[in-house]
């Protein structure tokens, strides 16, 4: 099918599953029992003391469709609760944690794909050699470590044996006190950029140096993952005949892998970059937690720790409908990329 | 004759194999001799609560009487990570079960059948597959409480969805070949062309991926009580244990190595564990891929 | 006539995990100036793995273990292609010597338009012209000062003259090799890939494709079979080929298509006086285009002569099987009893005493040696061997 309809038809599709994704968590939150359903629609501590009244007004003995109804017309009001962990709405939670989290994605995410692209490119050029062997070993390692286990002797060694050298939370104590003071404005909430903005270079450094082991712990796993997929394409890629004439032009080898096999091989390792963003934010949760560095990851776990339900779930939707949105701009990219799909034509 | 000169040229090609077997049945050993190994003390009902020696909180390093030391709360670790073994056996195997039945089931239905019913079987997995997978898990468990079946509802609800569609698209290629035209055309019914002829042809490929996802559905596990939400404190579980050395990791002032072993004895079995499975799929997917050239 | 290749002795193993197999087993083949050989054999009997070798492009676990093949390119002195450095033997492969294959899907990578794929191969081994011809535009557009845009581009122009001309003098600097890597400065050499899509252009005028301009900027996908054939083909001649190696060219397309694709080959080598090694299982289409046909079987070759003379005067028990096997009205089926051996286990002696009418004991022991019956048509058989066999008695 030609471009102009798979794209209509992709984004048709996205509708029965946002719709699906609120069912689900929908169906989650009935789990509960009324009062603390009620808590969904709380948006001030001070209302928790007239529970029967929140129940009443939202309808929480009413039936199923009704209930549906009252929750997803709060969510698209922007209401998702109130979180009794941090104590503020769900929703600015939510905004608060973000930056954070953010921060992290924007440097692990280029040391993923760029390092796994690059590790799997070498690897298929050179089968069986010792690269092969070293570079898919350390994939094995990679893939088989638990995150947490690896964040905590990593932590284990660079802030206990080496005293303090890469610390753990987001800044260190005097830092921040600086920022969190009046002279200092916080534009994006992201503190490395903050500082750069303030010229504050100080903050920079600082949080740049917290963020080295969170970074390293959730890129390992993740860059094993990309790696061997880039592999087996390119190993699929280069068993293809294109390879074959490219080498008969008279090509030099490097240009052969690098031009034409790798063009191709890297087609399906971009689809899966969408799932790579959920499983950034699988890793943040616990490489939050183990560093105690309060982005989304951590307030996702503190909150499931204490039961606190609007705040887990409205995470759970958030993050559900993000994904979505997410696979929806990296099929329609790809779509726009893979000459065979844009132009349409027999594949 | 010819698979098995082809199976010992691959692992004379690739040693690695034979690693992932010696770990995974090493493992099969321990799991199967706990008892044996490390026997439960008198009157202790339950063998999966580990043994508490003491109240303290400050791990004590190895000795005679704790083989491996004991971690927070003076829970024996030796103990902890025999039994926990086999705990990992059980998730690893009940859950790759349930969604291997599930996934083929619906995957089935859905590619045998077409149309409608495809299309809502895959808008339904398309929903699960919308989550973080650890994020649903999270979610679903604290829905069903904090217990280690809620965990291992939770892995298997976040995982059959991959596979449903696995099998979905290899039966959509197996369908149209000429065979299950054949078949039918004899008077085949449905389920006799679906367990006959379909699914042996489709099902290699799930399989394989089985066997190297069993590491992450015990990875997921041990995340999940790692971060408390799993299983009751002090059962045997290897996830647990190393929720339980999070906060001894610095160590005193004077050694930061002094409770390495509550850190590090429970993490090697899981990567070990995790490893072995990963090492065995990967010479799996090796050996029965077709598409790799046969050299 | 002069000889353009000259295979001596050639032998090439495939170490596979099921034991080694004998590709190959000491081809002598000549190619000469200017002809139009074929290649007849089953599938399976070694033809592409011989065209492969002679660009060098035997890949592990295939091992070439022995021989020569001579490439007597003009004016140069005679090189052993198995023995030269793998530098040299690409600035042979896609220019001197070229090949097209079986399968034009195949051959043509999806993610590049036809275009890329063909000025590729002529920004690879046409430099020299290419930069003298951009320099001819240069200095054209230098000459003029009056307008806002020629005053505006000149400095870049001017630098880009100075490129072009070390280019067009010795390509193989390293500063331009330097340029040629660097991806902002790269852009400066932009007009040379102008010169090369004008060739490329001609280039599809000559196979015949209709809307060259079109086609340039589309993609594999979106051309026919028979017009990815012509498009391989026109890459396979871009740059001025002494030997065009077709394995099997039109095996994979409509029959009708097959026709056009013959006739533009036959065509192009009356134009070009390009040798061509053509490789097929089909002996109709041996016989209409090729001017000797060599028999090939299991790894060696039984019987090479003039076309109009091997089919008139088949000697070999093979050719003569193969000739009677093509069908014809009315008369019964003769197909050749046995089959094709394993090639890892090959039979000794003469490979097809198995299947031949004419075996006798010495064919199971020794390989025949090639005869010369008549001028210029060899068989390998002992049927021929007259005075040998007397000999060793």
């Amino acid at each position: 099918m030609d471009f102009r309809s798979y794209v209509i038809r992709r984004l048709l599709l996205v509708v029965p599953v946002l719709f699906g994704v609120s069912v689900l968590i929908f169906g989650l939150i009935q789990l509960f029992p009324p009062y603390q359903r009620a808590m969904l629609y709380v948006t001030d501590p001070r209302q928790m003391a007239n529970i029967d009244e929140i129940i009443e007004l939202y309808g929480l003995n009413a039936t199923i469709w009704e209930q549906y109804i009252t929750w997803i017309n709060q969510v698209f009001h922007g209401n998702l609760g109130w979180s009794t962990v941090v104590g503020m709405p769900v929703t600015d939670a939510i905004l608060t944690y973000l930056p954070a989290t953010l921060e992290l994605a924007i440097f692990a995410t280029p040391i993923i794909i760029i390092g796994g692209i690059w590790l799997g490119t070498k690897a298929a050029a050179n089968k069986d050699k010792f690269i092969d062997h070293a570079t898919r070993t350390g994939a094995i390692i990679g893939w088989s470590l638990p995150t947490f286990w690896f964040g905590l002797v990593l932590m284990m060694v660079f802030y206990g044996y080496f005293s303090g050298f890469l610390p753990p939370e987001r800044l260190s104590t005097e830092m921040s006190v600086l920022v969190h003071s009046a002279s200092f404005t916080r534009y994006t909430g992201v503190n490395f950029l903050d500082g750069i903005l303030n010229w504050e270079w100080g903050v920079t450094f600082d949080s740049l140096r917290h963020m080295i082991l969170p970074v390293v712990t959730l890129s390992v796993v993740n860059v094993a993952f990309i790696m061997r997929l880039m592999r087996s394409s390119m190993l699929e890629s280069m068993g293809k005949g294109y390879i074959l004439t490219a080498r008969a032009k008279g090509l030099p080898e490097n240009m052969v892998i690098n031009k034409h096999a790798r063009r191709n091989a890297m087609i399906p390792v971009l689809t899966v970059s969408g799932y790579l963003f959920a499983a950034i934010v699988n890793g943040v949760v616990i490489t939050e937690s183990i560093f105690n560095y309060k982005g989304l990851g951590w307030w996702a776990w503190r909150t499931a720790l204490m039961l606190d339900i609007p705040s887990i779930l409205g995470f759970a939707l958030f993050s559900g409908v993000l994904f979505v949105l997410t696979n929806l701009v990296v099929d329609l990219l790809y779509a726009r990329f893979d000459p065979r799909v844009r132009l349409g034509g027999t594949i | 004759m010819k698979g098995l000169k082809f199976f010992f040229y691959h692992i004379r090609r690739n040693p690695l194999s034979i690693i992932g077997l010696v770990l995974i049945v090493t493992f099969a050993i321990i799991a199967i001799f706990a008892p044996l190994i490390a026997p439960t003390p008198e009157g202790q009902f339950d063998s999966y609560m580990i043994p508490r020696d003491g109240y303290a909180s400050t791990p004590e390093p190895p000795s005679a009487e704790h083989i491996f030391g004991t971690t927070q709360g003076q829970y024996d670790i030796f103990y902890g990570v025999i039994w926990g073994t086999r705990t990992a056996f059980q998730v690893g195997f009940i859950v790759m079960g349930a969604v291997l039945v599930i996934g083929i089931l619906l995957g089935s239905i859905a590619g045998y059948f077409g149309g409608i019913i495809d299309e809502i079987i895959m808008r339904i997995t398309d929903i699960f597959l919308a989550f973080p997978p650890l994020i649903l898990a999270m979610a679903v468990t604290i829905a069903l409480g904090p217990s280690i079946q809620s965990v291992m509802a939770a892995i298997i609800i976040v995982t059959w969805p991959s596979y449903a569609r696995v099998i979905r698209g290899d039966i959509l290629a197996v369908r149209e070949e000429d065979y299950i035209e054949a078949s039918r055309s004899v008077g085949s019914s449905h389920l006799r062309v679906i367990l006959r002829h379909v699914l042996p042809n489709s099902i290699y490929p799930v399989f394989i991926m089985a066997s190297l996802d069993i590491g992450a559905v015990v990875l997921t596990a041990a995340a999940l009580s790692f971060l408390g939400l799993g299983v009751p404190e002090g059962y045997a579980d290897w996830g647990q244990m190393i929720n339980f050395a999070r906060n001894w990791i610095i160590g005193t002032s004077e050694n930061t190595f002094a409770y390495w072993h509550a850190v590090t004895i429970p993490g090697l079995f899981i990567f070990f564990f995790v490893m072995g499975w990963n090492l065995l799929g990967d010479s799996l997917r090796d050996i029965l891929d077709p598409r790799l050239a046969r050299r | 006539m002069n000889k353009l290749v000259e295979i001596k002795g050639v032998s090439i193993n495939f170490y596979t995990y099921e034991g080694v197999v004998r590709a190959i087993s000491n081809l002598d083949l000549d190619i000469y100036q200017g002809e139009t050989l074929g290649l007849v054999g089953e599938t399976g009997c070694g033809k592409t793995v011989a065209a492969l070798s002679i660009l060098r492009l035997i890949m592990p676990p295939g091992r070439i273990e022995s021989g020569q093949i001579i490439f007597y390119s003009n004016g140069d002195k005679p090189t052993d292609l198995l023995a030269i450095a793998e530098s040299k033997i690409r600035t042979i492969r896609g220019s001197q010597i070229s090949m097209v294959f079986q399968e034009p899907g195949a051959a043509l990578n999806p993610v590049y338009t036809i275009g890329d794929q063909i000025t590729e191969v002529i920004l690879l081994h046409r430099k020299q012209e290419l930069a003298s011809k951009a320099l001819i535009t240069l200095d054209k557009l230098l000459v003029e000062r009056d307008s806002l845009s020629t005053r505006l581009f000149r400095p870049a122009r001017i630098i880009q003259r100075r490129l072009y001309q070390r280019m067009s003098d010795n390509p193989g600097t390293r500063l331009l090799g330097f340029v040629e890597r660097t991806p902002i400065i790269r852009r400066f050499l932009w007009r040379l890939e102008k010169e090369a899509e004008q060739i490329a252009i001609s280039l599809l005028k000559e196979v015949e494709i209709a809307d060259p301009y079109r086609v340039i900027k589309q993609h594999p996908h979106q051309l026919s079979g028979g017009m990815k054939q012509r498009a391989v083909i026109a890459m396979s001649l871009a740059c001025r080929t002494r030997l065009l190696i077709a394995d099997e060219p039109t095996t994979a397309l409509d029959v009708t298509i097959q026709a056009q694709i013959l006739e533009l080959l036959k065509r192009l080598k009356d134009e070009i006086q390009t040798s061509i090694l053509y490789i097929t299982h089909d002996l109709a289409v041996a016989a209409e285009i090729c001017d000797r046909v060599a028999v090939m079987y299991s790894g060696s070759i039984c019987e090479i002569a003039d076309v109009v003379e091997i089919y008139k005067n088949p000697l070999h028990p093979y050719t003569r099987a193969l000739l009677a096997a093509v069908p014809k009205p009315g008369k019964k089926l003769s197909a050749i009893k046995g089959f094709v051996p394993d090639p890892l286990d090959l039979p000794t002696g003469c490979c097809f005493h198995p299947r031949c009418k004419n075996a006798r004991d010495i064919c199971k022991v020794k390989e025949p040696i090639p005869v010369e019956i008549t001028p210029g048509h060899f068989v390998t058989c002992y049927l021929y061997d007259g005075e040998k066999l007397e000999n060793s008695g």
